[in-house]
């Protein structure tokens, strides 16, 4: 698995090789033709909704980097943090200044989730939050442990032993998250029953995992590569619409379970308020696609597991993918109250 | 063994210059907050929380810690000098400390007290450090069941070790636990006790609170006391304690670091209480208890030990079960979980050079801070005479900006003044403030493993009794209560037998 995720990580590195010295030189001088005369004048802000250190940070931390490389503008990490990244998303949305300096760093279905969490009184919709780039998509996967009864099984297998034996496997879930839609919806799409133990995150689902105290966790990758290298875990499925670049061995739960609607993937995306200037938009949106195309930038989001590649291009595919992304949850949340 | 492995990469972790340099600057802003009335350790540490999402893992936490055992240090300088309880683990060194000042021994005292501190402290370490290998493997076999039993001990002995009446104690507890259950429902994702407002989505900020009512309170009750108080300006004269003084605190010092150690891996304990018992158990060993508030040196020599070890042993159940025993270990966890590190079961396989650096770092910031406080301890005491109309206004400001700066969220601010408010009311009403933080931090993890637990049992009950460790912890527990409330019982029928030894609220 090592080997994998490694060969992986070197033939983006590879595929990104023509991005050479002279080549970032081209691609500033490009960015320098489109900014406008009055912007960035100050630095930009990044806005993370979560703390500092965590997952999300990290990835922004990361990008402002690049971003910082190429535009020549200093970057500014702010984490605006409270109500599960609703204080954040309510900032962006309707309380920052719409002049390009401030940018948010979200995840669309936590976007999606914190207007759903004010239950109706939200004053913005996910709409209000406007793309301006794609950061890179991650996968949910699920895990079982090399030392418990499904060791040997696959995911298909694990199917048919929870049909077999319904409400006796153990699997974990984090409320509110995309970790228990998933395991929701591998219940009804697979006909199956299983025991779902809400955790409060992912690792200490993981250590309960671990120690036995459970059967499958459901995981990203990046929490437990550790593990993975040192041969005490093993994947089930992937929970988005195809194979894992590092995992491309590993089946995804569509092709497990017969069916095209599983994906619960982080989407992660840099959004601005709407009515930024069009001049800005355009710059911040060059901006970022200079610096999400960086081989090395590519090559660290690819040690942890996630997807940059640039199948978003432009603004409006990432709009489109948000809209998507909404449409399927309105659908499974839909059925969800009826049950 | 894989211990002489282990703790040599830790030392060599370590003994890089930048984390040198971070323990050696904990140290100093421990002794400096230990030094300063109105400033404790949990106030300290939220404070600079936010300072420390810049720095990596291992200098975080080799900070952090070196400022909880610094501030162990510090703490009994004011107690001795001042008689103001630098921090709460120090509230008995007033007690014999001061009255040695009194006597014209304050140096002794202030050895004494460092000395002790760093004998218990390196004792501590040892043990940590020949345990922590075959903890991680047995850590992993506390699962939700296991957890639940844990937490429930936790409890108990929360109300067992606290000072002052029960009732007032399960108040707090029970407070604790309420203002833990505002914001999302982990299990079933509810909003509890919210009232629509985004703000309480999440629940009450933990450094909001503690900074409230731990430094808010701590500066409006202290701007009170200062009044009151005289710094002891007779000369310090010899700090080294005399062979007598050795003779009466070696035993001291060996059982405030046993009992210290024990108390900081309970749930529970930690230095505050480890302090407590230590002196209630020299006043009871002793074959002179009236010598004890006149200035006895095993007054000193014993609590000092017990707070020191305390801290070490609140180690073990923060890096190997991810659980903090007490307030600042919440805290300590806090900052892990920002830096982007699950303590937990895995740390040890994980993270080795943030565990064994960890480790390594308490046996250096001892020696450190035994020459910080014995050859410098002049300057710490020139430091007592900063006028508190200057410190505290900058302690207030310092209280804002480090609320603010951990989320950017002004509503924090107002959590904070709030908080220090009703910390202030209840302090005055002889409230004490730690059982409220600590159910504010373990009521949540015993909510979350109860009912994790009996999803997995299908609602059955009698699955904590099928885990021998559940069952063990269990009944421990339930023996506590009795023994507990028997005690309670009998010391009410016997009233005022015997004064309580402590007079501050902590």
């Amino acid at each position: 698995m090592r080997k994998c995720i490694a060969g992986f990580a070197m033939l983006l590195a590879l595929a990104g090789g023509s991005a050479s010295a002279q080549n970032v030189d081209q691609v500033r001088a490009n960015l320098a033709k489109l900014k406008p005369a009055d912007f960035p004048t100050q630095p930009i802000e990044f806005v993370v909704m979560f703390p500092a250190g965590g997952g999300m940070d990290n990835t922004a931390r990361l990008v402002g980097k690049y971003f910082e490389k190429y535009s020549g503008q200093r970057v500014i990490n702010v984490n605006r943090v409270g109500g599960a990244g609703v204080v954040g998303h309510t900032y962006l949305a309707t309380q920052a200044k719409p002049d390009g300096y401030t940018v948010g760093i979200v995840e669309a279905n936590t976007v999606l989730d914190g207007v759903r969490l004010q239950e109706g009184k939200s004053t913005w919709q996910h709409g209000d939050l406007e793309p301006v780039a794609f950061v890179n998509t991650d996968s949910t996967t699920w895990i079982v442990s090399t030392e418990g009864n499904l060791k040997n099984k696959t995911m298909s297998e694990v199917i048919a032993e929870m049909k077999a034996k319904p409400g006796t496997i153990r699997v974990a879930s984090v409320t509110n998250t995309m970790l228990e839609y998933l395991a929701e919806q591998v219940e009804t799409e697979g006909g199956v029953r299983t025991i779902k133990v809400p955790f409060q995150g992912g690792s200490p689902a993981l250590a309960a995992l671990l120690g036995g105290h459970i059967d499958v966790s459901g995981n990203f990758l990046a929490e437990y590569r550790g593990h993975l290298e040192a041969g005490k875990l093993k994947i089930l499925a992937v929970a988005g619409d195809e194979r894992m670049p590092a995992l491309a061995n590993v089946p995804t739960f569509n092709e497990a379970l017969g069916t095209n609607k599983i994906n619960w993937s982080p989407f992660r995306y840099a959004a601005v308020p709407k009515n930024v200037p069009a001049a800005r938009k355009r710059y911040l949106e060059a901006a970022f696609d200079a610096a999400l195309r960086d081989p090395e930038l590519l090559a660290e989001f690819a040690k942890n597991g996630l997807d940059g590649r640039r199948k978003y291009a432009t603004s409006a595919l990432v709009a489109a993918e948000v809209e998507r992304v909404a449409k399927g949850r309105v659908e499974f949340f839909s059925k969800r109250v009826a049950k | 063994m894989e211990l002489f492995n282990n703790l040599p990469s830790g030392f060599a972790v370590v003994l890089t210059p930048t984390n040198l340099l971070y323990c050696l600057l904990g140290s100093l802003i421990g002794t400096l907050v230990g030094v300063l009335p109105g400033l404790g350790p949990l106030a300290a540490l939220s404070l600079l929380l936010p300072l420390t999402f810049k720095l990596s893992p291992v200098e975080s936490l080799v900070m952090l810690s070196a400022i909880f055992y610094g501030s162990m240090y510090g703490g009994s300088t004011t107690s001795i000098l001042v008689n103001i309880p630098g921090e709460a683990a120090s509230v008995v060194t007033c007690l014999d400390g001061h009255a040695m000042a009194k006597q014209g021994r304050a140096g002794p005292a202030l050895g004494m007290a460092a000395l002790a501190s760093f004998i218990a402290g390196t004792l501590a370490n040892l043990i940590l450090t020949i345990m922590s290998p075959g903890l991680a493997a047995l850590a992993l076999k506390f699962g939700p069941v296991e957890y639940t039993s844990l937490m429930v001990l936790g409890f108990v002995t929360t109300i067992f070790m606290v000072n002052g009446p029960a009732p007032k104690a399960l108040i707090m507890i029970a407070a604790g636990i309420f203002l833990a259950t505002i914001g999302t429902d982990h299990v079933s994702g509810a909003l509890r006790y919210t009232f629509g407002s985004q703000n309480l989505i999440g629940g009450f900020d933990l450094v909001a609170i503690v900074m409230g009512l731990f430094g808010v309170s701590e500066v409006m009750l202290n701007v009170e006391k200062i009044a009151r108080s005289e710094i002891v300006s007779k000369k310090i004269g010899r700090l080294l304690p005399s062979l007598q003084d050795w003779r009466d605190s070696w035993a001291p010092i060996l059982r405030g670091s046993g009992l210290g150690f024990i108390l900081g891996v309970l749930p529970g304990g930690g230095p505050v209480t480890a302090s407590f018992l230590s002196y209630a158990a020299e006043r009871r060993l002793s074959r002179t208890p009236e010598r004890f508030g006149q200035g006895a040196i095993e007054g000193v020599a014993g609590p000092e030990a017990a707070n020191n070890a305390a801290v070490s042993g609140s180690m073990i159940p923060l890096l190997s079960l991810g659980l903090p025993s007490n307030g600042i270990m919440a805290l300590l966890l806090g900052a892990l979980i920002i830096q982007g590190v699950q303590p937990g079961p895995m740390l040890m396989t994980q993270k080795p050079d943030l565990f064994w650096g960890v480790i390594a770092s308490l046996y250096i910031g001892n020696v450190m801070l035994l020459l910080l406080n014995l050859p410098l301890i002049g300057l710490w005491i020139q430091l007592l005479r900063i006028p508190y109309k200057v410190l505290f206004p900058v302690i207030l400001l310092l209280s804002v900006i480090g609320t603010y700066s951990v989320n950017n969220n002004l509503f924090d601010v107002w959590v904070m003044i709030g908080f220090g408010v009703i910390g202030y009311i209840l302090r005055k009403l002889e409230y004490e403030l730690a059982p409220l933080i600590l159910a504010y931090v373990l009521g949540p993890l015993l909510e979350q493993s109860l009912r994790q637990s009996l999803v997995l049992s299908s609602g059955s009950p009698v699955i904590f009794f099928k885990s021998p460790i559940s069952a063990t912890i269990m009944l421990v527990s339930a023996g506590l209560l009795i023994y507990f409330a028997y005690g309670r019982i009998r010391s009410a029928r016997s009233v005022n037998a015997a004064p309580p030894p402590t007079k501050e609220a902590s």
